[in-house]
């Protein structure tokens, strides 16, 4: 075939088609517009309602709002009500507990994943990701069949004969807080394990050649490196576990309230939406402190990342 | 070409081996990957292992440094075996192929690292590092982390970050294969000189021939996990012990001769002396044949194909039997070269140098 | 894997908790699911332990009733949806935000999380009330849509992260070899997304199919998805029925990770 019929122009493509040649080639921001669009309609304005309902007055009817006037006094009530305060404060004790106590949990396993052989990493990475594919109610009702009254760890310790009764564990702060570690393990594993396996096995060996213990290397250098995986898991965990209300509904029974569950309450329950709305911006704000604080932690120990621009 | 290079007397070291391998062999589930290696590293010497990718030289650095335990043979410094010394325990210091400086770390904490891991106390440690910064003309750089250097002194970091634990035995994995060409070379003869100037005994692993010509002292040519050859670089150039040293080093012509009576007769009517017979794969190098315009000689071709390499020329002439014959002569500046399609002759101009090997 | 035998005792001590942690810790993982399957089989009408007996009458009676099958089948609805969407709306984003030669594409990035960012119920709780506001009532559609635009995050960054990896150089190549934009997409970037996307898919559709935080806010009355059906069901009976429920969510998820491994490659799931 000759040159000239390689190049012999191609039939024109249709209208559809040459539309989204000319979206793609200008490499604009059009492919992003339909997700911008959505998530403005269902996110970006529902929060700004949301803001401004904490800060108003409405009366709710048959499921819509009949009137709404500005008023503070939400917000003040909230700020004064010793209920508030004690509620967000048992969220954020359960929730930095979590946070720690799946990093305490967490790190050994991702180590064991950065030395350990191939099936080792394949059974890591099974057991960590299966739960994620699993509800977090089913896991959670796990618990309540592991630490209820005729549960595993009480038939266990009456078949042993050390316990007569069945103890109380269901119900209890110590039920909530197991319960959530295990359950946002997981969610604090996989980051470590994906900043770990970024690592240059030559590091490893550098320390070692340079007379580094095992102990020595993991303190000093996969330590300080997997900060950023620290990080990522922390936030995550603590997002979730300060933000969840299916384990203390579960686990805590009808009186644990964390802040999740009570703004379910005041929502669908008491409809009290104005109470409602200030709790959430409460707990929005609350959560991003703490966020922030993670993110000024993980980037004051990554201050080697920040070298390359210079 | 190469200064401070010891004379030949100081190559054969009276003293005991400060390295010594032996019979080293490496499996990877069935798969050979080291084969009964032996070599001696004398004191302060630089030994090169030179071979393709997947020769195994990269393997037999790290079985020195304890990265991995050889399956059979014996790793002794200054007489010590040390299969049962722990990786942080050998007194080996290695340089990583791309360094692995510890990012995290600024240069001072990635040089003093090995010395806190040893727990020294502080004043010592960092006149050591100075010290160690100061050898590689790096004081200044102490509060930069490794991101914030280039090649060229990440490379000289790596070097100061082994120097301060005084290891015995200085490996040092393709440590040029991150830098460009042009600093390549400025580099080597600069860590060939820094090594020699403080005495470390030494093996260095690389692929590339030159590296190797210009970093050695002696060159261990490694093929498939076995050692081929262990000489100094002239020698290996001018003497290879086999067809394969021949032909990895340097360009080298092979054909097919008879050799009778301990002698084989070349081509142009000369003869070269053996103690083998039997068909026989003749070798000579490109600088040892000459060109002859005319066919006046015994073994003619034409010219193929001729190009400038610098201050030489070489030619490709197809020889009459169909081989294709490599020819390299000094450039002269009043002649031409001669033109492509002309017909040649060629002689061999020292025929002791042609290398016979085993057909 | 390395030697072990060579180490000193400070060593050996400190590894050896780190690795009965370790173990532990992935006990603690994969126990629990294990009871809750053991208890599914008990011919009992409680949950007790050690279960008794070995009978299938608790699935059979999952299948049976109708709520539950009802649910079971909203989830999956808006399961699909969310997928659906996030792939429309997601990997486009992240190809504008990859590829983009626009200002603000980093900020572009940032709005996609941030709804991800915001706690669930925060943002099921948002929606609810805009929704009362304008006159929208929950249901299965503002249900899909919310988790959607909960979850479009992964899918973007999942994408986002593979085509940070390929390089561009191929698709000047198929530009000059006479590709349009267009073809360009369909016959290399996308096909080279497509271990991305699958993988986004599996995620996406795990978040619409058991999401609560986001669902008990927008779900409609008369279609209550599983995850809600459940948190009743698991109050308010005390009989190995959730177990069973329990039991064919785990089976799903194994199946799941199957498919997954069997795709993709479980490497390629983190990241």
């Amino acid at each position: 075939m000759s040159y000239a019929a390689i190049l012999r122009p191609i039939a024109r493509p249709g209208l559809g088609e040459r539309l989204i040649d000319a979206l793609l080639s200008g490499r604009g921001i059009w492919p992003a517009v339909p997700a911008i669009i959505v998530l403005t309609v269902v996110a970006v304005i529902p929060f700004v309602i949301l803001l401004s309902l904490g800060f108003s007055d409405i009366v709710v009817s048959r499921g819509e709002i009949a009137s709404q006037t500005f008023s503070l006094d939400h917000l003040r009530n909230a700020l004064t009500d010793p209920l508030y305060w004690t509620t967000f404060q048992r969220s954020l004790t359960l929730a930095l507990s979590t946070t720690a106590l799946c990093l305490v949990f967490g790190y050994p396993v991702a180590y064991l994943f950065l030395v350990g052989g191939r099936w080792t990493k394949r059974l890591i990475l099974v057991l960590t990701i299966a739960p994620l594919l699993t509800s977090g109610i089913v896991r959670t009702y796990a618990w309540l069949v592991i630490l209820g009254g005729r549960g595993v760890v009480n038939s266990t310790l009456m078949g042993l004969g050390m316990i007569d009764q069945p103890i109380r564990i269901m119900n209890t702060h110590w039920a909530v807080l197991i319960g959530m570690v295990q359950i946002h393990l997981p969610v604090m594993i996989l980051p470590l394990i994906a900043v770990m396996s970024r690592h240059d096995s030559r590091l490893v060996e550098a320390s070692e050649n340079l007379g580094a213990s095992r102990l020595g290397t993991l303190r000093t250098v996969i330590l300080p490196l997997s900060v950023p995986g620290i990080g990522t898991g922390a936030a995550l965990v603590f997002t979730l576990s300060y933000t969840t209300f299916v384990v203390p509904q579960l686990l805590g029974g009808g009186n644990y309230l964390n802040a999740a569950t009570m703004i379910y309450e005041q929502v669908v329950y008491s409809l009290e939406w104005s109470k409602g709305s200030v709790s959430s911006l409460i707990l929005m704000v609350t959560c991003l402190i703490v966020l922030v604080a993670i993110a000024l932690a993980t980037n004051h120990f990554t201050r080697w990342t920040r070298g390359r621009d210079a | 070409m190469m200064q401070g290079r010891p004379g030949p007397a100081t190559k054969i070291a009276t003293a005991a081996p400060v390295l010594r391998i032996g019979a080293v062999s490496k499996y990877f589930g069935t798969f050979k990957v080291l084969e009964d290696c032996s070599l001696e590293v004398a004191e302060g010497e630089i030994v090169t292992l030179l071979g393709p990718s997947g020769c195994g030289k990269t393997t037999l650095l790290r079985a020195i440094a304890g990265f991995w335990e050889a399956d059979g043979g014996t790793i002794e410094i200054d007489g010590q075996e040390m299969a049962r010394v722990p990786v942080n325990h050998r007194p080996v210091g290695v340089v990583f192929q791309s360094y692995a400086l510890f990012p995290h770390l600024t240069v001072e904490r990635n040089v003093g690292y090995a010395l806190r891991m040893r727990g020294l106390p502080r004043a010592e440690s960092e006149a050591r590092v100075a010290a160690a910064l100061e050898t590689v003309s790096l004081t200044g750089f102490e509060n930069r982390y490794p991101a914030q250097l280039s090649g060229g002194q990440q490379q000289r970091v790596a070097m100061a970050r082994v120097l301060v634990m005084e290891p015995r035995v200085l490996l040092l994995d393709e440590p040029f294969n991150a830098l460009d060409a042009k600093l390549r070379g400025t580099m080597q003869v600069e860590l060939r000189q820094l090594i020699k100037r403080l005495g470390l005994t030494s093996i260095f692993v690389t692929h590339d021939q030159e590296e190797a010509l210009t970093m050695s002292d002696r060159i261990a040519v490694m093929r498939a996990g076995r050692i081929e050859q262990v000489a100094p670089p002239d020698e290996i150039f001018d003497r290879p012990a086999t067809a394969y040293v021949a032909d990895f080093i340097g360009t080298s012509n092979f054909w097919a001769a008879r050799a009778e009576a301990g002698a084989v007769r070349l081509p142009d009517g000369q003869s070269a002396v053996t103690t083998l017979t039997g068909d026989v794969r003749l070798m000579a190098r490109p600088h040892n044949l000459r060109l002859e315009v005319g066919d006046a000689g015994p073994w003619r071709g034409r010219v193929a194909f001729h190009r400038s390499i610098g201050p030489l020329v070489e030619y490709h002439v197809d020889m009459a039997d169909g081989a294709t014959i490599k020819v390299a002569a000094m450039r002269q500046s009043i002649d031409r070269p001669v033109a492509d399609g002309a017909p040649v002759s060629i002689r061999i101009v020292d025929p002791a140098l042609c290398a016979v090997y085993p057909h | 894997m390395r030697r072990i035998r060579h180490l000193p005792l400070s060593d050996a001590l400190g590894l050896g908790l780190i690795f009965a942690v370790a173990v532990f810790s992935l006990v603690l993982l994969v126990a629990p699911s294990l009871i809750v399957v053991m208890i599914s089989f008990d011919t009992r009408a409680y949950v007790s332990f050690p279960p008794e007996g070995f009978t299938l009458r608790w699935y059979a009676e999952v299948f049976e009733q109708g709520e539950l099958v009802d649910a079971m089948l909203n989830s999956l609805q808006v399961g699909l949806t969310v997928t659906l969407l996030c792939i429309v709306l997601g990997v486009p984003t992240a190809l504008a935000c990859v590829r983009g030669r626009f200002r603000g594409t980093t900020a572009l990035s940032v709005f996609v999380l941030v709804p991800h960012m915001v706690p669930g119920i925060v943002l099921g709780v948002a929606v609810l009330f805009a929704g009362a506001l304008v006159g929208v009532t929950p249901s299965i559609w503002l249900q899909s849509i919310s988790i959607t635009v909960f979850i479009l995050a992964v899918m973007v960054r999942t994408v986002q992260s593979r085509l940070m990896r390929l390089d561009t150089a191929l698709d000047e190549a198929a530009a000059n070899l006479r590709a349009t934009p267009f073809q360009s997409l369909r016959t290399v970037t996308l096909p080279l997304l497509m271990p991305a996307i699958l993988a986004g898919a599996v995620f996406t559709f795990v978040e619409g199919f058991d999401n609560l935080s986001v669902a008990i806010f927008t779900h409609g009355f008369h279609d209550r998805p599983l995850p809600v059906e459940l948190l009743a069901l698991v109050q308010y009976t005390s009989s190995p029925l959730v177990a069973a429920v329990s039991g064919v969510q785990i089976i799903l998820a194994i199946a799941a990770l199957v498919a997954v491994s069997m795709s993709i490659g479980l490497d390629n799931v983190n990241e």
